[in-house]
């Protein structure tokens, strides 16, 4: 066990972030040279407050399973060899993890029950880059091939997840991706200054050579269609995302300069690593507005800075969460807080209680300003506040308000599965469509959730398909498709 | 009276029943140690279930269960299960697991390393400060309980606990049977109910009508009438009585009656003065209060001073014994077993577990077998003779002198040696000065006629925290702390 003393000892602390001053000009991580190597010199102490509970709770926290406690201890000693090798036996790529996720380990540890929780994602990130820093993260090609082959269409983290797991075991895996580089979400959706492009190259190096094959440029249902890609392959895993964005018809809506965050986001990413975009979005100059409250708005608020915008404002329609975890939803779900990522530190205004009643036009068909209103939440329903209207500027707005559910035409409808009620790709408990050989990971199957919860999803699902093709798995299987995150 | 069985827990049960004990407690797991005054705890790996009928069905079958209580216990957690345990036989329920999650444990498993961060299993003020349970929560996790045994009680057709208890035929095993876990399990043995003689066919499955101990043929009835003048006014009492071993716990009746009136404090010291001649029986003194003396001239059984609680037991040999009694045995086992304070002086040798779980009593004795001072938690023994091997094993508090000691006998595991200092010196004389008036013995007078020489040949056993907890203390009242931060100071120093 880790120094059973440690909490006591010591109290939770993180690393310094770059200057704000400094890190609004450049696209790189917000940490000095990475987060692991920022964390280097406090994370043994760090992991020492893990208390090796008995009854771990963050293993609830986390759908992976992650052997926490395990790898605290193995920190806390010193043995970095040992520390990787635990965590990469239940996280096939903890360093996107490691700076993504929302860490529900850390709000299910039981420390944070009366005390700061244990930093579990920085003792994460801290290995897996003290792991690739030390060339401790090898290819691991298959001792043979089982001669099966396996379509895996998409390529963000679920995809990812599920053909490493499926090339490993043997399986000749094809990743088809409709982009021109592979990463999904991961590479189109995340600002470099949350996860720099390089860590996804590396990996996406690492499994090129283990043998999984990448397709890119392949749009699935259009180019390739669902039979052709049946006749192909023994088995499919669809890891399609969540990618209908959730669109806001109110008056105005066709006036331009109002764009999903999912078009603004990618064109940025990609002339942050140098690439050029004709006709890009940016925000330089611009009064920016963003709808929705959440991680990609954030996003979109950390983009827009950087790309000097004259002014960023956030919306959200529900009020201003509690600063602490409130009496209804306690410890160990994941809890409703007001929560402020690297992106808030930099500046922007986050306004919240309020919806959209029109978007305002200038004499050139582009947005101008947002007729706001508060709102109250009364019996679980937005209530409009009387006289409270009002004009912001906009001259760019970003809607980031989540997403629907997978696209349904084309590839979804060619191969015939069934969906469920809520327009995801159905299937049952060990991730099965409706259709034979077809198997749902992520998003698509699932709707929007948690990077943390698609790498889960692509390794349990990899275990399914296995199964189907060899009758046997010996692949681990961390949570049914059933399983639902731990809040209230 | 602990008996542990696997096979066989009935016929533990009616011998549990037959040594008039009060119940028969079923433990599913490995059972704790506490101190069961009147229960007999039958301690089983198996499930409660079984264990309760089968612990219910002999006493049934020979006319003994309506006199004790069985209660069970280990992992029950819901209202079903204390009604199955009542269909099965039981009618006390032992809940540890759930309460205690209730007030706030999330099983950390740590209780040992006194760290337990939610404040429930630790001494440390820092961690108890995040202590949140209440007293409330485990109230109204019983209230649910008690909630659903009266639903269930109602489903069944019963009116009352006591009614359901045995009847196993209210049971629906179907469901249990023809789970494949189940193939092959033949429950018939626990759900067969016994066809009792006619003789026995009036008695309850419960608890009703108790046992009878013989305490109006007790030796302390007659010391309660000749203490009167003690118990009723204060006034002195000098008494002289012949005893035998038959006569058990003498003294003890006489020691409820004086805390009766008296109350924690007692009376003067000696105030009861009682002589006895003869060979005591088992618990000789045991519980006695302050006040009262009791003095054997002859030998006693085993638990001599159990829970002394303030009192004086004074043995040595019958002036008319030849023999040295310093060579002799003059009382039995476990002397001394849990005492809270009070004196013991022995001229002779005991035996095992001397001084067991003592927390506050001194004693002095001759000579002692092995297992001396177990589990001894404070208190100040004076060893004027040999030990036996093992001395004192998980002893963490109090201290001892012993004389001429063999180092390879102690379990050094939690005590450190050393010579006596000063500062226990003086003690030590006083010790053995007492024992020397108390008992006549040539041990003590020998060791007094050059007392510098035998001091040396003192060593003095303690408790290696006990020590540090001791000198923090003292250092941090000398610093002028209160109370409350000498505490605080000593979690420091014990976790620096």
């Amino acid at each position: 066990m880790a120094d059973p003393r440690g909490f006591l000892k010591s109290g939770r602390e993180v690393a310094a972030r770059r200057p704000v001053a400094d890190r609004v000009h450049d696209w790189h991580e917000v940490y000095p040279g990475s987060a692991g190597r920022a964390l280097l010199p406090i994370i043994g102490t760090q992991a020492g407050r893990c208390m090796d509970c008995g009854i771990p709770f963050c293993h609830q926290g986390c759908p992976l399973g992650n052997l926490i406690p395990e790898w605290n201890d193995l920190v806390w000693r010193d043995d970095w060899d040992g520390a990787i090798e635990r965590l990469h036996a239940t996280n096939n790529f903890p360093e996107f993890t490691g700076r993504l996720c929302p860490a529900p380990c850390e709000t299910a540890c039981v420390l944070g029950i009366n005390q700061d929780p244990v930093t579990i994602k920085n003792v994460e990130v801290s290995i897996i880059d003290r792991a690739w820093d030390s060339h401790n993260v090898r290819p691991q090609p298959p001792e043979w091939l089982s001669g099966r082959t396996v379509a895996v269409v998409g390529s963000g983290p679920a995809g990812l997840a599920a053909a490493q797991q499926l090339t490993r075991a043997g399986h000749t895996v094809a990743v088809y991706e409709r982009a021109d580089k592979p990463g999904g979400l991961l590479r189109y959706g995340i600002p470099e200054f949350k996860m720099e492009k390089s860590h996804l190259d590396r990996r996406l190096d690492q499994m090129r050579r283990e043998g999984t094959v990448f397709r890119t440029g392949v749009a699935v249902g259009d180019t390739l269609t669902g039979d052709q890609l049946r006749e192909r392959y023994d088995a499919i895993v669809l890891a399609l995302g969540s990618t209908v964005a959730r669109d806001l018809p109110v008056p105005g809506r066709e006036l331009t300069g109002i764009h999903q965050a999912m078009e603004f986001l990618p064109q940025a990413n990609r002339v942050a690593v140098g690439e050029e975009v004709p006709e890009q979005i940016t925000a330089t100059g611009k009064h920016v507005v963003i709808i929705g409250g959440g991680d990609t708005g954030a996003d979109c608020l950390g983009t827009a800075l950087r790309q000097e915008a004259a002014s960023v404002t956030q919306l959200e329609i529900l009020p201003h969460p509690p600063e602490t975890r409130p009496d209804s939803q306690p410890w160990p779900t994941y809890p409703m807080v007001f929560r402020v990522s690297s992106a808030h530190e930099e500046g922007g205004e986050r306004v919240y209680s309020v919806s959209t009643q029109a978007f305002l036009g200038d004499d050139a068909g582009g947005v101008r300003a947002l007729r706001l209103v508060d709102v109250a939440l009364e019996d679980g329903r937005f209530v409009e506040v009387a006289g409270s209207q009002r004009e912001i500027p906009a001259e760019l707005v970003l809607l980031a308000m989540g997403f629907t559910g997978p696209e349904r035409p084309g590839l979804i409808e060619q191969l015939g599965v069934e969906l469920d009620s809520r327009g995801n790709v159905a299937r049952d408990a060990a991730y099965a469509a409706s259709v034979e050989g077809i198997f749902v990971a992520g998003d698509a199957g699932r709707g929007q959730s948690l990077i943390v919860w698609a790498i889960a999803e692509g390794r349990a699902a990899a275990a399914a398909v296995d199964r189907f093709l060899t009758g046997t798995s010996t692949l681990p299987a961390p949570i049914p498709s059933t399983a639902r995150p731990l809040v209230v | 009276m602990k008996l542990v069985a696997e096979v066989g827990v009935g016929t533990v049960a009616a011998g549990v029943s037959k040594a008039r004990r009060r119940g028969a407690h079923l433990r599913a797991r490995r059972g704790d140690r506490r101190l069961a005054a009147d229960v007999a705890q039958a301690c089983r790996a198996v499930p409660w279930g079984s264990a309760s009928r089968r612990a219910s069905r002999p006493c049934l079958l020979n006319g003994l269960r309506d006199r004790i209580v069985v209660q069970t216990d280990g992992q029950l957690k819901t209202g079903r299960d204390v009604v199955v345990a009542a269909l099965l036989g039981a009618e006390e329920f032992g809940f540890a697991t759930a309460p205690l999650v209730v007030s706030g444990c999330v099983m950390m498993r740590v209780c040992h390393l006194d760290t337990c961060p939610v404040g429930v299993a630790t001494q440390n003020p820092v961690l108890r400060e995040r202590f949140t349970g209440k007293p409330e929560f485990v109230v109204t996790f019983f209230e649910y309980i008690a909630q659903e045994v009266r639903e269930l009680l109602a489903q069944l057709g019963f009116r009352t606990l006591e009614e359901a208890i045995g009847h196993v035929e209210a049971l629906d095993v179907e469901a249990a049977v023809h789970h494949w876990k189940a193939a092959g399990l033949d429950l018939s043995p626990i759900l067969h109910r016994p066809d009792v003689e006619a003789q026995f066919a009036q008695q309850t499955m419960f608890c009703s009508s108790g046992q009878d101990h013989g305490l109006d043929k007790a030796v302390d009835n007659r010391l309660i009438e000749l203490a009167e003048p003690a118990l009723e006014r204060g006034e002195p009492v000098r008494i002289e009585l012949p005893v035998r071993n038959v006569n058990r716990t003498v003294g003890t009746m006489l020691g409820h009656q004086l805390t009766r009136r008296y109350g924690g404090t007692g009376l003067p010291d000696g105030t009861i003065d009682i002589t006895f001649t003869g060979s005591a029986g088992q618990s000789f003194g045991a519980f006695i209060p302050r006040g009262m003396t009791l003095r054997l001239l002859g030998d006693a059984n085993d638990y001599l001073g159990k829970g002394l609680s303030g009192g004086r037991v004074v043995v040595r040999p019958d002036s008319r014994a030849t023999f040295d009694a310093s060579e002799q045995i003059v009382a039995g086992n476990v002397i001394g077993y849990g005492a809270t304070s009070g004196e013991i002086y022995l001229r002779g040798q005991v035996g095992e577990r001397f001084c067991v779980r003592n927390s506050g009593a001194t004693a002095v004795v001759e000579g002692v077998g092995d297992h001396g001072c177990e589990y001894m938690t404070g208190g100040t023994v004076a060893i004027l003779g040999p030990t036996g091997r093992n001395f004192a094993a998980g002893m963490s508090g109090g201290y001892a002198f012993v004389l001429d000691l063999v180092e390879g006998r102690v379990n050094h595991e939690l005590v450190e040696l050393g010579a006596v200092t000063d500062e226990h010196a003086a003690e030590l004389h006083d010790l053995v000065a007492r024992h020397a008036e108390a008992t006549d013995s040539p041990v003590a007078r020998g060791l007094l006629a050059d007392w510098p020489a035998a001091l040396a040949r003192f060593t003095l056993v303690m408790p290696t925290d006990y020590r540090r907890v001791v000198e923090a203390r003292a250092a941090a009242l000398a610093d002028g702390l209160t109370e409350d931060q000498a505490a605080a100071r000593i979690m420091e120093v014990l976790h620096g």
